[in-house]
């Protein structure tokens, strides 16, 4: 069958997947991205920067790698000890996985700026790492980024991937990582994507575990127009330990879809993800997350949560939480759920005065609050992203 | 810790030779040649006197089945299937012109269904056929006591044709029709006409079309309304000719107010070559009707290696076209190499409910993707998912299973539970489970569960003196227990000992 190729896929050089891969069951990529736009430009004036800076910032201790429209720029940083930067753009992430892996292989065609980070041996790395995106989101633009991060053995970090907008055209950024988290290193790993309605992000972040290697993960998702954000984690170590946690609000007009993958490929490690959603408006949401327990992994303890606030009849929230098992000695579990507030928690609070609107923003506000709470990050960076879902809920509820 | 040692050289030692039903009965039988074509479709349809339309039926679905492919989504591996290579009708000779009497009865057939074991008083049952409008016995004897329970009207299907049918007299004197669908077609046109295909349109998926072009046999049910149908309706399928397609058809209709339950049974002789099986199932649930529908699929596995067995691609869906109505399915999936297969509700009316119980159990190098679809429509529906699997040896045990609400189902419910149990660290167990949401005010629940047989509880059996074969027995056995429960009482018994067949070794 000959299907006429779409602007995209002529500029790409191959398909873009339809519903009918079942890893874009629930985000049909082709028909939503019909031509990719041009690169934008390196911003030369101050507006860009501008823009940037005026979104707070949530760690007043970090290091920030700056980009601006997808280009690299030096604002001198002065790096932590123990970490090392180089500003060559890395390696495009392996796509051997075909359809799967067509987000990384968009973003090895469109890509132009990145660094390589490498924490040292043993290094315990207090201050915070930002890699900060500001897009202006020209109409039809591009801005795509690559990352590379090594944390070697014993050390401790902590990175905050963060997209930044406010443009309601229509334009693209994606992001591309590589997380290598080598024996014994604890990392925490934190996207924020505040992406410009307009936006249409796609991202992947493909994780190696080793041996006794801790590594936390939190997504926030609050903004954009058609998101993916792709986790593909490899747990390769002995006593690795893992977990994703996320928040993904999903305003009017929105389409957000975050798809995890776990590959547990030996014996005893533990892995926990708990997502929870809120969907407003007509957004639709889509979450999908894959544990795979192959042969050798005994002992595998791997659970994952899904909840999910649809608040309107508009709105939508798709959910696929799979489980693909060949070990027999394992504890593996996960729970979907898909509800409305309940009218129960509604009646106590209205019982005690508190008007509905109030009540319901508050019994929202608490349910995605918990998992900001379970990050243990630190009072500072707890009530940025709890300032940021605010914010959001503020907005759109 | 990983199974123990007994278990695994139990299980190693098991190989599905000792399928029970393997057996094939020499009986006579009348063949269309092997392939498809319209021809061979226009074959079936004279063979069956079936009318004018039903044969254009039958050939459009033949001519939209061409241009299809087949589907690719499931986690189940087998070679492609040379359709040509099969034969789509084949029928015991002797009952060309349908059995009068069991007199007329092949013997062997006879002890074909002694062999089986079917459940219940089956072999009274079938004694119990008689000429038509000829008085017998059994007629005083039942006329006192329609309404009493531990009888079953058994249609038993053999490759291609149903054989015979008992009970229906009395089945009649309550209104309730209960036939093949051959006949159906010959004697209720306009009730097939109405609903045939309403359910599972003719293009609904690959196998569905093809059976629709193809399909020779299957039981058609009609509970007029009001009518709480007298006894457990039951057919037994069993493929036996070498290198044919079994393509059975049911149709079951209740109208207002009525209720049947219906049972389904199937096995299959053990040989080497791999046997096709694509069944459609509809169900139509009018308002505050029950169908209750309980299938015990025992088709041939195949050996330890893999090779022979079944292939059995079935699609059944129930639909509760009205308000208040209820679907149940019940499911115990022990055989079959390849099993393919979602019972699903669409639930339409308001209020109308859907339920799925299933336990799915695979050994040696089976592979099973099963599950369901709730569809809700209407407003205030509801929809249950108990799904238990157990996999052993080698094979493979996926849950798929789909919940939707509609922006209009305001109030939709679902719970759904998928455990898997793994018995020893060859097999896989799989849960893929789609949730969609649409409506604010639906209530989803989904848990699903993975491990193997907890040590807490072995030991805890153990430490009272139950050997752990039996220990591993009794676990097992609760661990299913919410579905068997489900099951009418008469398969509950069956269910059970296949289980135990299936798992045997391992479990003890």
């Amino acid at each position: 069958m000959n299907i006429q190729k779409t602007a995209a896929e002529e500029t790409l050089g191959f398909m873009l997947p339809t519903r009918r891969v079942e890893s874009f069951h629930y985000t049909d990529l082709r028909a939503n991205l019909k031509s990719l736009g041009e690169q934008a430009a390196r911003p030369e004036d101050d507006a860009t920067r501008t823009m940037g800076d005026s979104f707070p910032r949530l760690a007043s201790d970090a290091c920030v790698l700056h980009f601006y429209d997808g280009h690299g720029f030096e604002r001198n940083e002065t790096l932590p000890e123990g970490v090392m930067v180089s500003r060559d753009l890395p390696d495009a992430l392996s796509a051997d996985g075909g359809a799967d892996d067509t987000i990384p292989q968009i973003n090895s065609k469109i890509t132009t700026a990145g660094v390589s980070i490498a924490v040292a041996k043993g290094k315990e790395v207090t201050q915070t790492i930002g890699l900060a995106h500001a897009h202006t989101g020209a109409a039809e633009s591009i801005a795509s980024t690559r990352f590379s991060i090594t944390a070697a053995e014993g050390s401790t970090s902590r990175f905050i991937e963060r997209q930044m907008g406010r443009s309601d055209a229509n334009h693209m950024t994606s992001s591309a990582v590589s997380l290598n988290v080598q024996q014994g290193a604890k990392v925490e790993y934190f996207i924020v994507q505040q992406a410009g309605v307009g936006a249409t992000h796609l991202a992947r972040l493909n994780v190696t575990l080793a041996q006794d290697a801790d590594l936390s993960i939190f997504v926030l998702n609050a903004g954009g127009k058609l998101v993916r954000q792709e986790v593909k984690i490899a747990v390769n170590g002995e006593n690795a330990n893992l977990a994703i946690r996320g928040v993904n609000l999903v305003g009017d007009n929105a389409h957000i879809d975050v798809t995890t993958v776990l590959e547990h490929n030996v014996p005893h490690t533990n892995a926990e993800e708990l997502f929870r959603n809120v969907v407003a408006g007509d957004g639709h949401g889509v979450f999908q997350g894959q544990i795979k327990v192959a042969q050798p992994a005994q002992k595998t303890d791997a659970q994952m949560a899904c909840n999910t606030l649809l608040l309107t009849d508009e709105g939508d929230f798709s959910a696929k939480p799979e489980l693909e098992i060949f070990a027999d000695d394992v504890i593996c579990a996960h729970g979907a759920t898909v509800t409305d507030i309940d009218d129960e928690h509604m009646f106590y609070m209205q019982a005690r005065g508190i008007d509905q609107k109030t009540a319901r923003g508050l019994l929202i506000k608490a349910f995605v609050d918990e998992v900001v709470e379970e990050l243990e990050a630190g009072e500072e960076l707890e009530e940025a992203f709890t300032g940021i879902i605010d914010d959001w809920l503020d907005a759109n509820i | 810790m990983p199974a123990v040692q007994e278990t695994i050289d139990a299980v190693a030692e098991i190989d599905v030779d000792k399928y029970k039903y393997g057996f094939a009965t020499e009986i006579e039988s009348e063949k269309a040649p092997k392939g498809l074509n319209e021809d061979i479709i226009r074959f079936i349809s004279a063979k069956k006197e079936e009318p004018e339309w039903m044969l254009n039926w039958r050939l459009e679905a033949f001519e939209r089945w061409k241009q299809m492919d087949e589907p690719s989504w499931a986690r189940v591996d087998y070679p492609k299937i040379d359709f040509q290579d099969i034969y789509y009708y084949a029928a015991p000779k002797n009952f060309e012109d349908g059995p009068k009497s069991l007199d007329e009865v092949d013997p062997e057939l006879l002890r074909t269904y002694e062999k089986l074991g079917i459940p219940l008083k089956e072999q009274e049952i079938l004694a119990g056929v008689r000429r038509p409008g000829e008085p017998s016995p059994l007629d005083d004897e039942a006329s006192d006591n329609v309404y009493s329970s531990g009888r079953v009207a058994v249609d038993a299907v053999f490759d291609s044709v149903s054989v015979v049918t008992t009970f229906k007299d009395e089945l009649a004197k309550a209104g309730v029709i209960f036939c093949s669908i051959s006949e159906a077609i010959r004697e209720h046109p306009e009730l097939v006409q109405k609903y045939l295909a309403s359910v599972v349109p003719v293009t609904d998926n690959y196998y569905a079309t093809l059976n629709s072009a193809v399909f020779t046999d299957g039981s058609f049910v009609y509970v007029p309304e009001g009518v709480r149908c007298p006894m457990e309706l039951s057919t037994y399928f069993r493929i036996n000719e070498i290198n044919t397609g079994q393509f059975e058809r049911t149709l079951i209709i209740a109208e207002k107010g009525s209720y049947v339950s219906y049972l389904e049974g199937c096995t299959a002789p053990q040989r080497d070559e791999n046997q096709l099986h694509a069944a459609v199932v509809e169900l139509v649930a009018m308002e505050d009707a029950e169908i209750k529908y309980s299938t015990v699929q025992n088709w041939y596995p195949g050996d330890e290696t893999g090779k022979g067995g079944i292939y059995n691609f079935v699609t059944k869906r129930g639909d509760c076209r009205g308000d208040n109505s209820k679907i149940s399915w019940t499911q115990v999936e022990t055989g079959s190499a390849i099993t393919w297969k979602y019972p699903s509700c669409i639930l339409r009316g308001d209020n109308s409910q859907g339920e799925f119980y299933s336990i799915a159990v695979s050994n040696g190098a089976q592979q099973v993707d099963s599950g369901t679809k709730m569809i809700h429509l209407g407003k205030n529906t509801k929809s249950r998912i108990i799904s238990k699997g157990i996999s052993a040896g080698r094979s493979s045990n996926t849950y798929r299973g789909q919940v939707s609400a509609h922006k209009k189902a305001a109030d939709a419910r679902n719970f759904t539970q998928c455990d898997s149990l793994l018995i020893g660290d060859q097999c896989g167990a799989h849960t893929v489970p789609y949730i969609e949401a649409k409506n604010s005010t639906a209530q989803f629940e989904h848990e699903a569960t993975t491990s193997k047989i907890s040590d807490d509880q072995l030991f805890y059996c153990l430490q009272r003196g139950i050997p752990e074969e039996e220990a591993i027995a009794l676990i097992v056995n609760g661990f299913v227990k919410e579905v068997i429960q489900a099951l009418p009482m008469e398969f509950a018994v069956e269910a059970q000992k296949l289980i135990s067949i299936s798992l045997e070794g391992s479990v003890g």
